[in-house]
Formats: C-alpha cells, sequence, structure tokens
C-alpha cells in the first residue's frame, strides 16, 4: 500500500476546506471497497486521504429521508438502502437494484456517494437511479449544486465532481402514478460478477398507453446511459410485444459498450437489445399491477 | 502514524498504527491474530472477513484508523475457553471445510448472517455466503453446516 | 463389511479444531524475530533480451536489506523432474511474469515501494504463444540451447513407446507415444472415420492460499523452509539441489496447505526466498499476491487435441489415433514428469484394441504450466467424450446407446492393455443414466450430456508412518505428508483406531517435519488413503507385535499365547492386561514413547481402477446463450468408502471445480499475458452457482488402500465441462469445440446455426 496521510474531520465544514485546501491530493474515504483497491494497485496515489466516518452522524449525509420523494444520504450503504423499509416500501426497484451489488460484505461497506464518484460504468445502481431522474446534491466551500444524474457522468471513471466537491445528497424526485419499474442485470458468468448488461426500466401507463418511459443501462459504454430513443419510440404508444421489440431494438444505436472478460462489443450491444426489451415487459407488468409503487 | 484505540474480541487493545495500515495486517502481525486469512486482497474471496460493529467487512479493504473506536470480531473471538461456537462445530461434524483457509472467513460470514437472521432458508444462506469462495467443498456442506446451526442440530 | 467400528463411518476432519479456531498457522502465518519481507520485479514482456538493470534507487531505500538479481546467483537451474528454470532471470526473460529482481525489506509496503525503484532495460525478441504454431520450422525459439539442461530418463512405467526428450523439433521439450495393437490395421477395418480436434484453455487451480515461503537459516547454515508444498520431502529434496547442499542441510517444517488440486508441488518462491536470507541475513517471509498467482502460479496446461477414430457398421470403436499438444509454458520445471500424465486417457473407458496416443510438450512464450487435479485429463476428456457424441450424432445413436456398445465390460483389456478387475464402468454408466433421467422427456432449450472417465488409485513412491504410545498410552500417528485438506489425515487416524479397536478420539495425527517423519512422497496422484493408509496399517502391526511381546513378558505367558483385543492384552489363561497398565509397567524400564514406523511400497501396476459417469442436465437461453447448468449427476465405481463425510466432499468439491472449468474460468492469455489478473475478473464459482447434485456410488471391494479402498480425489472434477457441452448441443444443437461453454460463444454458434438453416432453406426452394 502506498503511504498518505489520514485525517478525519469531526465536520462536513472541515471536510470541504481540507477538499478546498488539498484539491487534487487528497481523496475522500467512505466505504473504502472501491478507493482503497484502487489504491493498492497504485492507480490512485493520494498524499491525503479525508476519512468521512465522523460525518456518519449528520442526517442529511447518512439518513434517508421522505421529501416528496426521498433524498438519500451519500454516506447511507448499499445495505442500508437494500434494507431500508422506506426504500423497500416506495422504491422498491432501489432494494431490488442494490440486492445485486457484489456480496453482502461489499454493501455493508459501500456507499451510495462513494459508488457514485467511483464511476465505474459496470455498477448496478447508476441505472435505476437514472430511471428515477435521480439528482445529485454536490457541495464546496463555496456552496452547493445540484445536478442530474445523468449530466453526473463524464466519461470512464469520471464525473463531474470537482477535486474540491463532495456528494452529499442523492435526490430522487416523485415518480409518476401507474409506474412499474424492472432491473434486470446480465449474470452469465458467476452470481458475484459484474454486470455484462444491467437495464433498468420504468414505464407509467395511461389506460393503455404508454405515458413515460425511463430505460438506462449499466455496463452498455464508458458511462451510464439513458436510452432516449427508446424511451420516445415508447412514449403515447401501447405496450403491445411489437412495439416493445421495436422500441428495444432502438437500443443498440445507444450503446457503446467495451469489450473486456464479460463479453465482446457484439454480443454486448444483443445483449443490451434482449435485456432492455425484457426490462419493459417487466415494467409494464408491474404497471399494470401497480399500486402507486415504483 | 496514528493512535488507535479498539476493542478486538473483547479486549480493550490500544495502538499506534500507520496512517496505511490495513486491518488485516494490524490483526495479523500486530495483534498476531493470523486466524484472518488473505485471499484475493481485492475483497472478492472473503477470507478476511471479520466483523466491525456486529458487520462482516472485508479486512483487506478496511483501514486499521477506521476501525478506532470500533468493536472487531475475529474467528479468534468466536471460541470461549476450550468451548467451540456451534458454528465451528457444525463446520468439523458437517464437513463444511477441507484445506480450512477460507473457514474463519465462511464461519465470520455465516455469524453475521445467524445474528440478523437466526433461522435462514437454504436460499438465504447461498446468497448471503455468495461473498466467501470455497475451492475445496463446492459449498454444498458450508449450507448443511449453517442450516444445521440455524435448525439448532448443533450443540456445544 | 459390518464388523468395521471406525472405518466406513463418516467422521469430521481431526484437524478440525485448529482449522475453525484460527489457530492452525498456515505457511503465511508464520512469524520469526528479525522477519523481512520478500518481493519480486516481474517481466512485463513475454520475451526479451534483459539489457541492463539498475536496482541502485532501490537499495539505497531505507528498509531495504537485500536486493538481487539473476546474474548475482548461481548458475544452477531449478526443477521438479526438467531442470530449466533460473530462479531470477538470467540474460533472458521468456514469459511475462518472470521474476527478474527480488527485494527484502522490513514491510511489503517498503519491498513494494522498492520494486519501483528499480530500473531494467529490455530488448524485445520474436516471442511464440500457440503450441501447434510454436513447433513450426520459423517460430522463434523459447530456448536457444537446452542441451545443458539436465532431466531423468522416462522412467520404466509408462508404456513403452518411441518417446524422445527435445526432439528434433522446435521448441519441444517431450514426444511421448503410447500404443497398443496395430493402428493401421485397426483403421483398415473402420467402415467411417471421424476426426475433430478441440482446443482448451489454461485454468488456474483456484486454491484460496496464495503460494507462501518462509526461509530462516541457523548460524550453522542448516536452513529452515515454511513452504505451502505439499509434498514436504520432495520438496526437500529439490531445494536442497537447488542450493547445491546435501538434503539433511535443509528442514522443511510443517505447515497446512491452503488448498493444492495439485498446485502446490512446485517451490515457487522458496529458492529465491532463500537468497534473500541469506544476503540480508534475517528470516524472509514471500507471499504471492493472487495476481502474481494469476498472471505466474502453474496454471494447468492449455492444448490442442486431434482425435481420429474408426467405428466399424455396427457402431463399435475399432481405432482411435489422438495428437495432443500440451504448452508448458516458457518452463518444463515443474510439469508433470516426462509428459502430462492425462495423455493415456485419449483412448477413454472404452474396447478399443488399436490405439496410438502422441503426446507433444511444447515450450511457448506464456505462463510455465504445473499440475492440477488429474493432469491432463479434464482437457483430454472434453475432447475424447464430445467427439463419442460427435460419432454418435454422425451415426444417429444415442450418445448413452453408444457408449454402451462401446464401454469396457469384465474381462476386457484396457485400450492401453492394462489388466484391470472387477470393471465396473457400464453398472456406473447405467447407474448415472438411471438417476439422471437419461431419456425422461424434457422441456424445450434443456438438454442432457455424458461425461465418462477412469483413474487407477495412486500407487507411486514410498510411503511410511510412525505410530507411537506414551506413558500414558495416548497413541499418535507422525506422518511426513502435508495436509492439504483432503481428511487423509482423518483416514490415517481411523485406521490406528479401527485396527487397535480403540476409539477414535484417542489417536492424535500430527505431521512431522523433515528431519522429524519418515521419508513420505506427500499428496498427489490420489494416493495417500492407499499408500500412506497402508503404510499405517503396517505401523499397526508393528506396534501391535511389539507391545504383545512386552505384553507377554510383564504376563509371563509366551507371546503365541497373547492377543491384543480392544485395548488390552489377553492370554489363554483368561488374564487381562489393559494397555495403560503395561505402558505404566514399561515407564522406566523402556525409552518411552514406543515408535513403530511401517513402510509401505505398492505392487506396480495397479490392477484395478475407478469409473466415473457424469450427466449434465442444462437448460440454455436461447436468446442471449446463458447456459444453466440444472442437475449434474455424477456416479463412482469406489471401492470401500472409508468416510463417507469427507469421501463425498471430495466428490463434492471436485465436481463444483468442473463446474467452473465447464463455464466461467479461463486465464485469459492475451499477447502471451494472462490479462484475467485478480478473482474480479477470474470467475471460480460461487455459493450461488452450484447445481443440483445428485452422487450415486456403485460399490465393489476391489481397492488397494486399507479395508479396500480406493481413490477419489481426482474424479468428479474432470469429465463435467464435456458433459455440460454435450447438454447444451441436446438442449440448442450448438456444438463448441473449446472450452469454457460461454454464454457468448453459445449465442454465436446459435446465431451461426440459424444463419445456416436460412441459408439452406433459401438453397432448397
Amino acid at each position: 500500500m502506498i503511504a498518505f496521510e489520514y485525517v478525519e474531520p469531526e465536520s462536513l465544514e472541515e471536510v470541504l476546506a481540507l477538499l478546498e485546501q488539498h484539491g487534487e491530493d487528497a481523496k475522500v474515504l467512505a466505504g473504502g471497497t472501491g478507493l482503497i483497491n484502487l489504491m493498492k494497485q497504485r492507480l490512485v496515489q493520494p498524499a491525503y486521504l479525508i476519512g468521512l466516518r465522523q460525518l456518519a452522524r449528520s442526517p442529511e449525509l447518512a439518513e434517508i429521508r421522505p421529501n416528496g420523494g426521498l433524498t438519500i444520504g451519500a454516506l447511507c450503504s448499499h445495505r442500508t438502502i437494500e434494507t431500508s423499509a422506506l426504500i423497500q416500501h416506495r422504491l422498491p426497484l432501489l432494494a431490488t437494484t442494490f440486492r445485486h451489488v457484489a456480496s453482502v460484505r461489499i454493501r455493508t461497506a459501500a456507499t451510495l456517494g462513494g459508488s457514485l464518484a467511483h464511476a465505474d460504468p459496470n455498477q448496478d445502481p447508476p441505472p435505476a437511479l437514472l430511471v428515477l431522474d435521480a439528482r445529485i446534491r454536490i457541495q464546496s466551500r463555496h456552496g452547493a449544486r445540484e445536478i442530474e444524474l445523468g449530466d453526473f457522468f463524464v466519461d470512464y471513471y469520471e464525473t463531474a465532481l470537482e477535486p474540491e466537491e463532495l456528494i452529499t445528497t442523492v435526490v430522487i424526485p416523485p415518480q409518476p402514478a401507474d409506474t412499474g419499474t424492472a432491473f434486470l442485470k446480465f449474470l452469465p458468468q458467476t452470481h458475484d460478477d459484474y454486470a455484462t448488461i444491467a437495464v433498468a426500466a420504468l414505464v407509467s401507463l395511461d389506460g393503455d398507453t404508454i405515458a413515460q418511459a425511463r430505460i438506462a443501462l449499466g455496463a452498455a459504454a464508458a458511462t451510464p446511459l439513458r436510452a432516449r430513443a427508446v424511451e420516445t419510440a415508447l412514449q403515447g404508444q401501447a405496450p403491445t410485444p411489437q412495439v416493445i421489440h421495436a422500441a428495444a431494438a432502438l437500443v443498440a444505436e445507444e450503446v457503446d459498450p467495451l469489450a473486456d472478460f464479460r463479453g465482446s462489443v457484439e454480443y454486448k450491444r444483443d445483449m443490451a437489445v434482449v435485456f432492455t426489451q425484457r426490462a419493459i415487459e417487466q415494467a409494464v407488468t408491474h404497471a399494470r399491477g401497480a399500486s402507486g409503487n415504483v | 502514524m496514528k493512535s488507535i484505540q479498539l476493542r478486538v474480541n473483547g479486549q480493550a487493545v490500544e495502538r499506534d498504527v500507520a496512517d496505511n495500515t490495513l486491518l488485516i495486517d494490524f490483526l495479523r502481525n500486530g495483534l498476531d491474530l493470523t486466524g484472518t486469512k488473505e485471499g484475493c486482497s481485492v475483497g472478492v474471496c472473503g477470507a478476511c472477513t471479520v466483523l466491525l460493529d456486529g458487520q462482516p467487512v472485508s479486512s483487506c479493504l478496511t483501514l486499521a484508523v477506521t476501525a478506532d473506536g470500533c468493536e472487531v470480531t475475529t474467528i479468534e473471538g468466536l471460541t470461549e475457553g476450550d468451548r467451540l461456537h456451534p458454528l465451528q462445530k457444525a463446520f468439523i461434524d458437517y464437513g463444511g471445510f477441507q484445506c480450512g483457509i477460507c473457514t474463519p472467513g465462511q464461519i465470520m460470514s455465516a455469524k453475521a448472517l445467524l445474528d440478523e437472521n437466526p433461522h435462514p432458508s437454504k436460499d438465504e444462506i447461498q446468497s448471503w455466503m455468495m461473498g466467501n469462495l470455497c475451492r475445496c467443498t463446492g459449498y454444498y456442506k458450508i449450507i448443511e453446516s449453517i442450516q444445521a446451526v440455524a435448525d439448532g442440530k448443533v450443540s456445544t | 463389511m459390518a464388523s468395521l467400528a471406525s472405518v466406513g463411518q463418516p467422521a469430521g476432519h481431526v484437524e478440525g479444531p485448529s482449522k475453525v479456531t484460527g489457530q492452525a498457522r498456515y505457511t503465511a502465518d508464520i512469524r520469526l524475530p528479525g522477519l523481512l519481507y520478500g518481493k519480486c520485479l516481474r517481466s512485463p514482456f513475454p520475451h526479451a533480451r534483459i539489457v541492463s538493470i539498475d536496482t541502485s534507487q532501490a537499495k539505497a531505500l531505507a528498509g531495504v536489506h537485500a536486493v538481487i538479481t539473476g546474474a548475482e546467483l548461481p548458475d544452477r537451474r531449478i526443477g521438479r523432474f526438467f531442470l530449466d528454470k533460473p530462479v531470477l532471470a538470467r540474460d533472458v526473460v521468456r514469459f511475462v511474469g518472470e521474476k527478474v529482481v527480488a527485494v527484502a525489506a522490513e514491510s511489503m509496503d517498503i519491498a513494494e515501494e522498492a520494486l519501483t525503484r528499480i530500473a531494467v532495460e529490455y530488448e524485445a525478441l520474436p516471442a511464440v504463444f500457440d503450441p501447434v504454431e510454436a513447433m513450426q520450422e520459423d517460430a522463434p525459439r523459447v530456448h536457444a540451447d537446452t542441451s545443458t539442461y539436465t532431466h531423468p530418463p522416462v522412467p520404466d512405467f509408462v508404456h513403452p513407446g518411441d518417446d524422445r526428450l527435445y526432439p528434433d523439433i522446435p521448441n519441444v521439450v517431450s514426444q511421448v507415444f503410447y500404443t497398443h495393437g496395430d493402428i493401421e490395421a485397426g483403421f483398415a477395418q473402420a467402415a467411417r472415420e471421424f476426426t475433430h480436434t478441440f482446443t482448451i484453455p489454461p485454468v488456474h487451480q483456484g486454491y484460496i492460499e496464495p503460494h507462501a515461503s518462509v526461509v530462516q537459516i541457523e548460524p550453522d547454515g542448516k536452513v529452515n523452509l515454511w513452504i505451502s508444498n505439499k509434498t514436504p520431502f520432495v520438496a526437500r529434496a529439490q531445494f536442497a539441489a537447488a542450493l547445491g547442499v546435501a538434503e539433511d542441510r535443509v528442514c522443511v517444517n510443517t505447515a497446512p496447505i491452503g488448498g493444492d488440486f495439485g498446485g502446490k508441488g512446485s517451490l515457487m518462491d522458496g529458492v529465491v526466498c532463500y537468497h534473500l536470507a541469506a544476503a540480508a541475513g534475517r528470516p524472509v517471509k514471500m507471499v504471492m499476491s493472487y495476481t502474481e498467482e494469476l498472471l505466474a502460479g502453474n496454471p494447468r496446461h492449455p492444448a490442442v487435441i486431434t482425435l481420429r477414430t474408426g467405428v466399424d457398421a455396427n457402431g463399435r470403436i475399432v481405432a482411435r489415433k489422438a495428437r495432443l499438444v500440451f504448452s508448458c509454458g516458457a518452463y518444463s520445471a515443474f510439469t508433470p514428469l516426462h509428459t502430462v500424465h492425462g495423455s493415456v486417457h485419449a483412448a477413454g473407458p472404452y474396447r478399443m484394441p488399436n490405439v496410438e496416443i502422441e503426446v507433444f510438450r511444447v515450450y511457448t512464450n506464456t505462463v510455465p504450466a504445473g499440475h492440477m487435479r488429474a493432469p491432463g485429463a479434464p482437457q483430454i476428456v472434453f475432447g475424447v467424450e464430445s467427439h463419442m457424441d460427435l460419432i454418435a450424432q454422425e451415426l444417429g445413436l444415442d450418445p448413452l446407446e453408444f457408449r454402451l456398445r462401446n464401454t469396457l465390460i469384465e474381462g476386457d483389456a484396457a485400450p492401453l492393455g492394462e489388466k484391470w478387475k472387477k470393471i465396473r464402468c457400464k453398472e456406473t454408466l447405467e447407474a448415472a443414466a438411471k438417476e439422471a433421467k437419461w431419456g425422461a422427456e424434457k422441456t424445450a432449450n434443456r438438454g442432457r450430456g455424458i461425461g465418462m472417465y477412469d483413474r487407477e488409485p495412486g500407487a507411486f513412491g514410498p510411503s511410511s508412518a510412525t505410530l507411537s504410545i506414551a506413558a500414558d498410552a495416548t497413541l499418535t500417528l507422525m506422518t511426513g505428508a502435508a495436509d492439504t485438506g483432503t481428511g487423509s489425515y482423518t483416514i490415517l487416524q481411523q485406521v490406528v483406531a479401527e485396527e487397535l479397536q480403540v476409539p477414535l478420539e484417542s489417536v492424535r495425527v500430527v505431521q512431522g517435519s523433515t528431519d522429524s517423519a519418515p521419508w513420505e512422497v506427500g499428496a498427489g496422484g490420489s494416493r495417500l488413503t492407499h499408500m500412506a493408509g497402508q503404510a499405517t496399517l503396517a505401523a499397526v502391526q508393528r506396534l501391535k507385535e511389539g507391545l504383545t511381546a512386552f505384553a507377554a513378558r510383564h504376563m509371563e505367558t509366551p507371546s503365541e499365547q497373547v492377543a491384543y483385543r480392544a485395548g488390552e492384552f489377553v492370554n489363554t489363561n483368561g488374564q487381562h492386561l489393559a494397555l495403560p497398565t503395561l505402558m505404566a509397567a514399561l515407564a522406566g524400564r523402556e525409552e518411552l514413547p514406543l515408535r513403530y514406523t511401517g513402510e509401505y511400497v505398492a505392487e506396480d501396476p495397479m490392477d484395478v481402477t475407478s469409473f466415473c459417469a457424469q450427466i449434465a442436465e442444462v437448460e440454455v437461453d436461447p436468446a442471449t446463450g446463458q447456459v444453466t447448468l440444472q442437475k449434474l449427476t455424477t456416479a463412482h465405481d469406489v471401492g470401500t468408502v472409508l468416510n463417507p463425510l469427507t469421501h463425498q466432499g471430495q466428490v463434492e468439491g471436485g465436481a463444483i471445480q468442473g463446474v467452473g472449468h465447464a463455464l466461467t474460468e479461463h486465464l485469459i492469455v492475451q499477447d502471451g499475458a494472462v490479462t484475467n489478473v485478480h478473482l474480479g475478473d477470474y470467475k471460480l464459482p460461487t455459493s450461488m452457482d452450484i447445481p443440483e447434485l445428485k452422487t450415486v456410488l456403485v460399490e465393489s471391494d476391489a481397492g488397494p488402500a486399507p479395508y479396500a479402498g480406493k481413490a477419489i480425489g481426482e474424479h468428479s472434477n474432470v469429465a463435467v465441462p464435456a458433459a455440460v457441452a454435450n447438454a447444451v448441443f441436446d438442449a440448442v444443437g450448438v456444438r463448441l469445440m473449446d472450452l469454457p461453454v460461454t454464454a457468448e460463444k453459445v449465442y454465436t454458434a446459435l446465431r451461426e446455426k440459424t444463419a445456416r438453416s436460412r441459408t439452406m432453406r433459401r438453397g432448397n426452394s
């Protein structure tokens, strides 16, 4: 392991001051499951490591709160989100998605904010958060800003986060009525693997037509992405097999997968189509039986 | 260098550690608790699983300084005197290990499961234990061992 | 065998308490005063000349105690049989991951930091990665000159043939033939002939304990070695040879092995660890990271397997010609003896009068291969059993029916001429078929596939064990075999308890170091239950005889009138003498504990084998190619099962290794370098990836181990990949000729099949 100085501030203000002071030389440590691995491989070599452990007492950063929709503190662990009664009741899509991440042990440590900042395009939560139209609150010493999650992911392991900024909360707006969701993680190898392709879908129905559809994919490009063409093709249509099939096929043009151990570019593109179709079908089924939950 | 105070297997411990010392190295080299094993070093295999304030974590991905003020439980903390923990006994009686290198991690993960859910189904056991790789057993007897404890079939 | 009390009963591992409490000290757990940590800088090139090495910056780093390069070491190559590997690269590197410079420092962090401060200049050389290409005349030579490499002659226990070591073929280490019958005459009888080629990539053993070594040099030069090596006595010999010292100057100390599966039989970092300890004047520990394991361990040989088979008009095999090409990587040092042993299985457990198997072991600029659970067999059996299904399909026969026509039956000679008694091949296959409901109706996209294999119980090398009895009558068996986790210590404990009719828990089993234990080959080749078991049995007999003599003297009775019975001696007068009483009486008069050593050498060759038939049932998602293994039936022809618990543990663990080999595992080699170098990318099966497993045991009493036991350790992993590939064909009609059976390959093959059938339909219209 590389050498660094570890600091553990008592308050958010101190964290932000240290980030401002050290800039690129500092990294913040939350659960550590991503960052420590990168540091062990010498891919990231911060001189200062700012531990956020003391901020776990901060309601803003560590709690899940109803707020029209929901706000989720960036320091909530995956396990907290997965097992939260509030999430399970209000946003079962998120509970399902977070349950698919790695192992219980990793989910216990890994935090929401940490995983977003890590920005590995193969992660599971981003597509689910994208279809929920999540926004992300970022703070620095100079103030706070809120951006759409879709604008947060810039490139492979790159985000819109500036060195002096910290993710504080994720804001999930209220979802439309009669909505169904689905999250599908394609795991052709072992169950502890990253997705070969992951698709989240949200469909809200207005009688027999699709009032709104949001589709997002992980492991499909250098960043998680919204499949806007698919969404547009579904909007206002009756969710017939033909419509869903035709709409899902459009995702092939939207993804730009990277070849890796989990599949070639061509295979991942084809699988994006298959799982987009399946996710839409499931979301429609759920929407038809929807009790207002997402 | 930082001074940390924590409880390890119920004992108060105060030590100076380097900022970059991993919890696994602190336990193994600093406290001679070599029951915690290092396999993959990337948080996948689970051989280094310990409980931090009762929750299972990869000690290979945890800095020792972040255990300051915490309660750490390792495999060495499960026995009371000579008396094995029911999980330890079950792993012997039901063949839940062979070479034994992953076993401390398996047992610590299983303990975390049973602490949270004393009567898990077979599916819940399989799903929870997914983060602990074993190359010897093919998992069947690990699952049986944990099930036996959950079903109250093991007394120590 | 109803009379047996300990043998045949399920018994938890005797070493269990130490392992479940964390008290067992594996090699990486050894701590010594003044211990330093060693680490190696490895080659980033598959083949390059070392132009220069600058270690000055590393040496200047505080906390660094030794930095050594190959040029500073004696020019002595190491190995298990072929001595062709330098301890650190000299002049040339031959694979990505080869050790070039070694460092010992106060901490692992300092050692790793020191590696970043070493500058090595390389000049890239042309490299070759594929073993078939490596055999071409214009291929780059991995070793420019092999004339100085030493190796033992091909042993006479292999089938006689035209065997050549370093023949005049580029990069070929060995060319070995196994022949029986008249191959040309055989093919002349064939009504039809079939030829297929299969490709198998390298896989890692996947043990969770990475290789570790600790070396401590005593003031008088005696070397203490702790090493994750399953054969301590063999390791001592190789290590002493590498150091150029007598064997008694080295003691290999005891440590359990954290998973072996064949991979823990090499010296790995042991010798470089010694040189670091010598240079630093302090003990040194080296523990490989799992990345180093995957990059530069000693994986299963990749192979290219071509099978040509002649079948007569009745669907009976009349001839088989096999050409097997194994890449051993850049060095042959830690690969099996003269070739890859599993090659003998190229004929399968089938009646086959005419056979010719030609095996090449070939150097390539890739990670050197080693042993893994039934070396060579899974590769070959994937080919053989896939080939069987391909032939059955061409002949319009059900795969089960085609096999039943050709399986060995009692009285048959094996394909290479071995004469076996109690052949249970057909019975094992039929038992598997019944349990798997072969022929029962299946839903769409479900398929079943068969794989078959046989393996003789291990019988090589001498074994010995020492049984001692102390003044308080406690019994301790000392073995020199390292504990790899297979439960062999428990088997030995059962043998002692059975023979002395005492409770199991009254017998301790301990591992002795090479200084304290009698000579023992150690674990490997499914030999311990047989060999160490028989040696233990011999030790118990000696102890009984020795104690009987003491008892007779004590009871003042001729020894032929004294009998041992369940913890006491009884004479013909009806007098009883309990063991503790006898031992108490001997205290002060004899040197206690009393020690009795038993030795055993097996008769050659084995007159039995063990058959295995496996049936996989898969479901394939045609839209994605995903293969889900729903059920695996594994049927085994076994002898007396000495310990049902640990026996079943071997069956289950092996089967799931087979599942990994079938579906997910492969070292992905690009430009010679393994690229999936951590367990996030090299995918071992998890607890969520296991099928419903049905085990069927077809028991007979013909084994060479005590109580007519056989071997089980290297059976259930072998035929799974073939069974899965055959099941995929049965499910969706696509045939994979290479491993693993990934979703993408199945998907691609399905698309090609659809495209072909469209073309054909167009052609027909």
